[in-house]
C-alpha cells in the first residue's frame, strides 16, 4: 500500500501496540529512515541517548511537531500541481503542528485502475482527487465523506460550474479544487510565418466559412526531416471530441447518462470532420502516433512541430515550460453551433473509512479556503476552483506575458456537459478501442461510432 | 509386535505429513484457496466498489454470449499457433548447434537463457521501444516506417515474435538435456551402418527426444494460453482488440470493466480448457513416446 507512513501507524493506534515500546523502538532504530518516526512518536525515552544529537538538525522535530503527529496522505495525479500543494501543506502544518500532510503522486495512466482496487482492498488514501467520470458510483457506495454534512461551514466561494458538476441530491462529496477550460494554443512564430490569423478560427463540416482547414493546410509541411503539423486532431475526448461535437450542436451523453453519440448525426458529422483532418487532409499527426501516445500532440507542440494545439488549462504550465517559440492563447474553435467547449472540474474527496477522519477533514477545510487554494494557482500550475484564489493564477500568467482570458471566457461561455453517470469511466473505456479505430481510419466513422456507443452502453449497464 | 508396527506406521505417516507440510501449505495458500475464491467469485456480481451480490450462473451465460470472449479465444489460439512451432523448432535447432561444443558455445548457452530469466514486462517494454512506429529504434535504423504495433495485421505477429525470442533459450535448455541423455553408441552404430546425418537425426535423435518434445510442447502451449505481461507491455490488447488474448480479456473484465464475477468466470473457463488441453496432450504423447529403441 505505501500510502500510510510508518509514523502514523505507530502513533495513531496506541491501543493496537502489541510490542513493548522499547522493543519497538529498538527495531525501529534498526531501520535508519524511521529514526524521525521514533523521535516523533514519543518512544524517545529509551533512545534519547543514542539519537540525541540528531534532534537539533531534524526539521520536523525542531519545528515543534508534537508527540501526537498524524500524517494525512493526499493523492493526486498532476505533477505540475504537486509543488504548489506541498507549499500549501507546509503552511497548513505550521498552523496545525499536529497534522502533517504527505502528497502521493499516482500517474494519470494508472490512477483510475488503482482507485477501485484500493477501495476494495481498504488501501485508499485519506484524501484524493476525483473527476466526474469516477464519482457517482463511489458516492452511491458511500466511499467518500459527505462534505456538505461534515464541513457545512467551509463550503462557500467555489466556482459554480464545478459545484454543479459534483452536486448530488443537494450535497457535495468533494471539495472543488481545479477547473479546466479549453482554448487554442497558437505557435505565433509559425502562424505569422505562414500568414495565418488564428485569433478566431471557425470550422464547418459543410465548408462554408471554414477558416480552420485553410489555416491548418497553410501551417502543415510534411515530407521534410521534421514534419510540421497544422492542428492536433486526435482521439482526445476533452480537448477535441467533446468540443467539436458540442460546437456542431451534437450530444455525447443523454440526460440519463446513456451514450447517444453514435445515433446523433451532428456528433457523427463532427467526428467525421476531425477524422478527415487527419486521414484526408493530413494536417494533423497520424492516428498511429496519437493513439499510441496520448501526449504526442502536446510534445509536438512544445517541440515547435505543431502550430495549433487545442487543449486545456492543464497544459498551460507544460507549454510555458517547453515551448521556446513565441506563443499565445486564442479562443477555442467556433463551430456551426457557436463556440461550445467542455469545462471539467476536479474535487478532493475524503475517504469515509479513513482512520484519520478528523485530521483529513481539517486538511480538506484548508483546501477549501482561499489561503489553502492560493498555492495551486500562484505559479500557474492549475486554475483553482476556489474563486478567491483565482486572481493569483491570472496575475501569475499576466506577469509571464500570457493572456489567459480565452480560458476564462470558455468557462463562462456555452459548454457541453463533461462525462457523468455511475460508470462513466467504464463506459468511456469500452468505447475507446472503437473510437481509436475510427481515428485510425480503419472503421468508417458512422459504423465505428455506433459500435463505440453500443459498447459504452453495454459497459455502463454492468 | 503388531502395535509396534502400527506405531511405526503412524510415526512414518506423521513424518511424511510433516515433510509434505511446507509444499502442501504453499499449494493450499497460493493455489487451492485462490481457485476456490475464483469459483465463488464467478457466481457473484462485484464491481470492487459496492459489496458483492449473488449472480448464480449469470456470469457464465454472459461470457458464453459475448462475442469479445469468442474473439479473444480465437486470438489466443492464433497466437499459440504462431508461437509454438517456431519456438520449438528454433529451440531444437539451437540445442543441436550448442550440443556440438563449438568454441564459445558456453557463452551462447548463457545468452540464450537471459531473455527467459528476464521479467516478461521488462522484455515487453524494451521491445516496445524497439518496435514503436514513430519513436522506435528499428524504424529509426531502417528509415522505413512500419506499423509494427499499431497495425492490426502486424501487432499479433510482433507480440508472438517477442514471445518466441523470450522462450527459445528455455526450450533449447531442455533439448540440450535431452540430447545429453541419448547414448553415444546408437549414433555410432548407425554411422557404421552407413546412416547419414539427416537419417540419424530423423530416426534416432528426434524419436528419442519425444519425452522432451512432449514436455516443451505442453508447457509451451500452457504458457501461450496464459500470455499476459508481454501483451500488456507492448499493445495493451490493441490496436482494435487485435492482441486481446484471453488472459488480457480477463484483466480487462476485472480492472477496466470492473466486472470481477465475469472475470472470475472467464478464469474458471480458462482453467477447464487448460486442464483438458494438458490431459489430452499428455495422453497423445504417452501413446507415441517410444523408448523401446533404448536397450
Amino acid at each position: 500500500m505505501g500510502a500510510v507512513p510508518l509514523e502514523t501507524s505507530v502513533t495513531n493506534h496506541p491501543g493496537r501496540r502489541t510490542t513493548s515500546p522499547t522493543a519497538l523502538a529498538a527495531s525501529l532504530a534498526a531501520l535508519q529512515p524511521t529514526r524521525r518516526a521514533v523521535l516523533r512518536s514519543g518512544l524517545l525515552v529509551g533512545l534519547s541517548g543514542a539519537a540525541g544529537c540528531s534532534i537539533a538538525d531534524d526539521p520536523a522535530t525542531s519545528s515543534g511537531t508534537s508527540a501526537a503527529a498524524t500524517t494525512v496522505t493526499v493523492r493526486i495525479w498532476d505533477d505540475t500541481v504537486q509543488p504548489g500543494y506541498e507549499k500549501s501543506f507546509s503552511a497548513f502544518t505550521q498552523a496545525n503542528p499536529d497534522i502533517s500532510v504527505a502528497v502521493e503522486l499516482v500517474p494519470w495512466a494508472s490512477y483510475w485502475d488503482r482507485l477501485p482496487v484500493d477501495v476494495a482492498g481498504g488501501t485508499l488514501p485519506d484524501i484524493l482527487w476525483i473527476n466526474s467520470s469516477n464519482y457517482d458510483n463511489y458516492v452511491e457506495a458511500g466511499t467518500f465523506e459527505n462534505i456538505s454534512k461534515a464541513l457545512p461551514d467551509a463550503l462557500a466561494g467555489f466556482q459554480q460550474s464545478v459545484v454543479q458538476q459534483f452536486t448530488r441530491d443537494g450535497a457535495l462529496w468533494g471539495v472543488p479544487q481545479l477547473s479546466d477550460a479549453i482554448a487554442l494554443f497558437v505557435n505565433t512564430d509559425l502562424a505569422s510565418a505562414a500568414g495565418v490569423d488564428a485569433s478566431d478560427l471557425v470550422w464547418n463540416p459543410a465548408g462554408t466559412g471554414d477558416t480552420l482547414l485553410p489555416a491548418a493546410k497553410a501551417l502543415t509541411t510534411l515530407g521534410g526531416a521534421r514534419p510540421q503539423y497544422g492542428f492536433n486532431a486526435a482521439f482526445d475526448l476533452q480537448a477535441i471530441y467533446y468540443n467539436f461535437v458540442g460546437s456542431n450542436g451534437g450530444r455525447w451523453q443523454a440526460d440519463d447518462a446513456s451514450y447517444v453519440f453514435g445515433d446523433d448525426p451532428k456528433s457523427v458529422e463532427a467526428i467525421q470532420y476531425v477524422v478527415d483532418l487527419i486521414n484526408r487532409h493530413k494536417v494533423a499527426p497520424s492516428a498511429a502516433d496519437t493513439n499510441a501516445n496520448g501526449d504526442f500532440s502536446r510534445d509536438q507542440f512544445t517541440q515547435g512541430n505543431l502550430a495549433l494545439f487545442q487543449s486545456g488549462t492543464y497544459n498551460l504550465r507544460n507549454v510555458a515550460d517547453g515551448l521556446t517559440a513565441k506563443w499565445a492563447v486564442a479562443p477555442a474553435l467556433t463551430g456551426p453551433a457557436g463556440r461550445v467547449t467542455v469545462t471539467n472540474g476536479i474535487v478532493a474527496v475524503a475517504n469515509a473509512k479513513s482512520p484519520r477522519r478528523e485530521a483529513a477533514l481539517e486538511v480538506l477545510r484548508w483546501l477549501a479556503s482561499p489561503e489553502g487554494a492560493l498555492f495551486i494557482g500562484a505559479e500557474g500550475a492549475a486554475f483553482p476552483a476556489v474563486t478567491a484564489a483565482q486572481q493569483t493564477y491570472l496575475d501569475y500568467w499576466k506577469q509571464q506575458g500570457v493572456d489567459v482570458s480565452p480560458f476564462l471566457d470558455a468557462a463562462a461561455g456555452e459548454t457541453i456537459r463533461a462525462p457523468f453517470g455511475r460508470r462513466a469511466q467504464i463506459g468511456g473505456q469500452a468505447a475507446q478501442p472503437f473510437l481509436r479505430e475510427v481515428i485510425a481510419g480503419r472503421l468508417a466513422v458512422a459504423d465505428g461510432m455506433r459500435q463505440a456507443q453500443d459498447a459504452a452502453n453495454t459497459a455502463i449497464a454492468g | 509386535m503388531s502395535s509396534g508396527r502400527t506405531s511405526q506406521r503412524t510415526a512414518r505417516r506423521t513424518a511424511g505429513l510433516l515433510l509434505l507440510a511446507p509444499s502442501l501449505l504453499g499449494t493450499t495458500v497460493f493455489l487451492l484457496v485462490p481457485v476456490a475464491v475464483a469459483l465463488w467469485l464467478s457466481l457473484q456480481r462485484w464491481d470492487l466498489v459496492s459489496p458483492p451480490t449473488w449472480a448464480g450462473l449469470d456470469n457464465y451465460a454472459a461470457i458464453a454470449a459475448d462475442p469479445a470472449v469468442r474473439r479473444s479465444l480465437v486470438t489466443t489460439v492464433l497466437f499459440t499457433a504462431l508461437v509454438i512451432p517456431v519456438q520449438t523448432a528454433l529451440g531444437l535447432a539451437s540445442a543441436l548447434l550448442l550440443d556440438r561444443r563449438l568454441p564459445g558455445s558456453a557463452v551462447f548457452r548463457v545468452t540464450f537463457v537471459v531473455p527467459w530469466v528476464s521479467a516478461p514486462l521488462v522484455v515487453g517494454l524494451v521491445w516496445r521501444w524497439v518496435l514503436d512506429p514513430s519513436t522506435g529504434a528499428l524504424n529509426a535504423l531502417t528509415g522505413v516506417r512500419v506499423e509494427w504495433l499499431t497495425s492490426p495485421a502486424l501487432a499479433l505477429p510482433a507480440v508472438a515474435f517477442v514471445t518466441v525470442w523470450t522462450h527459445v533459450g528455455y526450450v533449447a535448455l531442455f533439448y540440450l538435456a535431452g540430447l545429453a541423455a541419448i547414448p553415444q553408441e546408437l549414433g555410432d552404430a548407425a554411422r557404421i551402418d552407413g546412416a547419414g546425418a539427416w537419417r540419424r537425426f530423423w530416426s534416432i535423435t528426434l524419436p528419442l527426444l519425444r519425452p522432451t518434445t512432449s514436455f516443451v510442447l505442453v508447457t509451451g502451449i500452457i504458457a501461450s494460453f496464459q500470455v499476459f505481461d508481454t501483451v500488456y507491455a507492448m499493445t495493451r490488447g490493441g490496436p482494435g482488440g487485435a492482441t486481446q488474448v484471453i488472459a488480457y480479456q480477463i484483466y480487462a473484465e476485472a480492472f477496466t470493466a470492473l466486472r470481477m464475477g465475469r472475470a472470475a468466470a472467464l478464469s474458471v473457463v480458462l482453467l477447464v480448457v487448460m486442464v483438458a488441453l494438458t490431459v489430452s496432450l499428455r495422453w497423445w504423447f504417452a501413446r507415441r513416446s517410444t523408448y523401446e529403441m533404448v536397450v
